[in-house]
């Protein structure tokens, strides 16, 4: 796999079209998500060696994911019509994101861009939206972190790895939740960028500038 | 974490390894038989780790010393966590969402010790014997056993990731570390507990994660027994 020359789509997501916003019953469909991270993907290819210059792609990649995810939650949060162990869970996992995005920010010092705006829509103020896109967003992110970490320099990897696991407990957590099986196979597949880039997109959730 | 180990499973710190089961059981994964790793050539071919494909795995790699050497390390927690899994559920410990969680992980382990003996072919450790000392015939043990049992696997993992020299058993391994990681949020909302504690999941380096291991005296050279008495360790 690492020595096929698959092209990858590295188009820049600055350029982002606002995407429709997607209706509850979309949303709830669950398919979009599902389909496209259970395509058999292969992790992006790296197209040189592990790089200080190529960690930084990789990482602005990633804090493109969690500056999403923590706009999730903290949206969530503010509209306040979660409730009980949903809400507790917002709080928690979007508290994590937040760190992770501070992480990333730090690491990138300089090379971090400014986050996208976005819309949620009822995604986030109606409980069973919110659960459903938990799911996709958290699947989404693990997804593009096992892709993309093999890639990375030891040194970033090291820090890598210790989200990993955090992101698939909060996959976990939001499957259980949701009263799906929290770990349905033996090992996750990672998913190419080219793949996890058009999950998000097909939420409609990045607005363009 | 060592504390919080320790207490939430109700292990006794017994005393380390007395007979040298420990010490045989997990010698490989020090690297002990290194002539015996430098003369193996080819991994076998159709081989399946995780989510790869036998067409992906490097058909004729000679797998590296080090690498050899962590899945070895790893083969033993998932023996560890594999047999804990199983004799939980032959003893009929538990029920409800413990079982169904019980069931569904034990499988997933199980799958993770055929993987990862399949890669490691004749280099593959062998399997220690294990007495559970009591912990998988209460569903309260058994609980918080799972959830220390599930956590040190993340961490264990996480410590060896940077290690690994393959990128296909780099990728194979953070497959597996995604997966031990969902298994111990799960439990630990079945347990009542935080499923998902801190932003960042500490790494522990293998010297750690095996003393932990010794700590639990689950490893022993002698043959299990099922019985309500904790069994003196004669060493």
């Amino acid at each position: 796999m690492f020595g096929d020359p698959v092209t990858e789509d590295r188009a820049v997501v600055t350029g982002l079209t606002r995407g429709r916003l997607f209706g509850r019953a979309a949303l709830l469909g669950g398919a979009l998500f599902g389909g496209a991270i259970a395509v058999g993907a292969v992790p992006s290819p790296a197209a040189s060696a592990p790089s200080a210059e190529q960690d930084e792609q990789t990482l602005k990649y990633l804090l493109e994911l969690e500056d999403l995810q923590a706009a999730f939650y903290e949206q969530a949060l503010k509209q306040g019509k979660l409730e009980g162990e949903l809400r507790e869970f917002a709080r928690v996992v979007g508290g994590h994101e937040r760190e992770h995005v501070a992480y990333l920010r730090k690491a990138l010092g300089e090379g971090a861009g400014k986050a996208a705006s976005f819309d949620f829509g009822d995604a986030t103020s109606n409980s069973e939206a919110f659960l459903e896109n938990a799911v996709a967003l958290e699947e989404t992110g693990l997804g593009a972190y096992t892709g993309a970490a093999p890639n990375l320099t030891a040194k970033t990897l090291r820090d890598a790895a210790t989200i990993v696991s955090v992101e698939a407990r909060h996959t976990a957590w939001a499957r259980d939740l949701a009263g799906k099986n929290p770990a349905p196979r033996p090992t996750d597949k990672p998913t190419s960028e080219a793949d996890a880039r058009a999950a998000v997109e097909k939420t409609g959730f990045v607005k363009s500038a | 974490m060592a504390t919080e180990f320790t207490d939430e499973a109700d292990l006794e710190l017994g005393e380390l390894d007395q007979d040298g089961a420990i010490a045989e059981a997990v010698g490989n994964v020090w690297g002990d038989s290194r002539a015996d790793f430098l003369r193996k050539a080819a991994l076998g071919s159709g081989v399946l780790l995780g989510g790869l494909s036998a067409a992906a795995s490097p058909a004729h790699a000679k797998v590296g010393k080090t690498d050899k050497s962590i899945l070895n390390y790893a083969l033993v927690l998932e023996y560890l966590q594999a047999d804990f899994y199983s004799e939980a559920e032959r003893l009929k410990t538990l029920k409800g969402e413990t079982a169904s969680q019980a069931r569904t992980v034990g499988a997933h382990e199980r799958s993770h010790v055929k993987a990862l003996r399949g890669v490691l072919g004749r280099d593959a450790v062998k399997r220690p014997s294990f007495n559970f000392r009591g912990v998988t015939e209460s569903t309260g043990a058994f609980r918080r056993t799972a959830v220390a049992l599930e956590d040190l696997s993340v961490a264990a993992y996480a410590g060896q990731a940077p290690r690994i020299e393959s990128k296909p058993y780099l990728v194979a391994a953070l497959g597996i570390l995604s997966v031990e990681a969902r298994h111990a949020s799960w439990i630990r909302r079945i347990a009542g507990r935080e499923p998902a504690a801190r932003a960042f999941d500490e790494p522990r380096p293998k010297s750690e994660v095996l003393k932990l291991v010794r700590a639990t005296r689950f490893i022993s050279s002698g043959a299990r027994t099922t019985s309500k008495k904790r069994p003196r360790y004669t060493g």
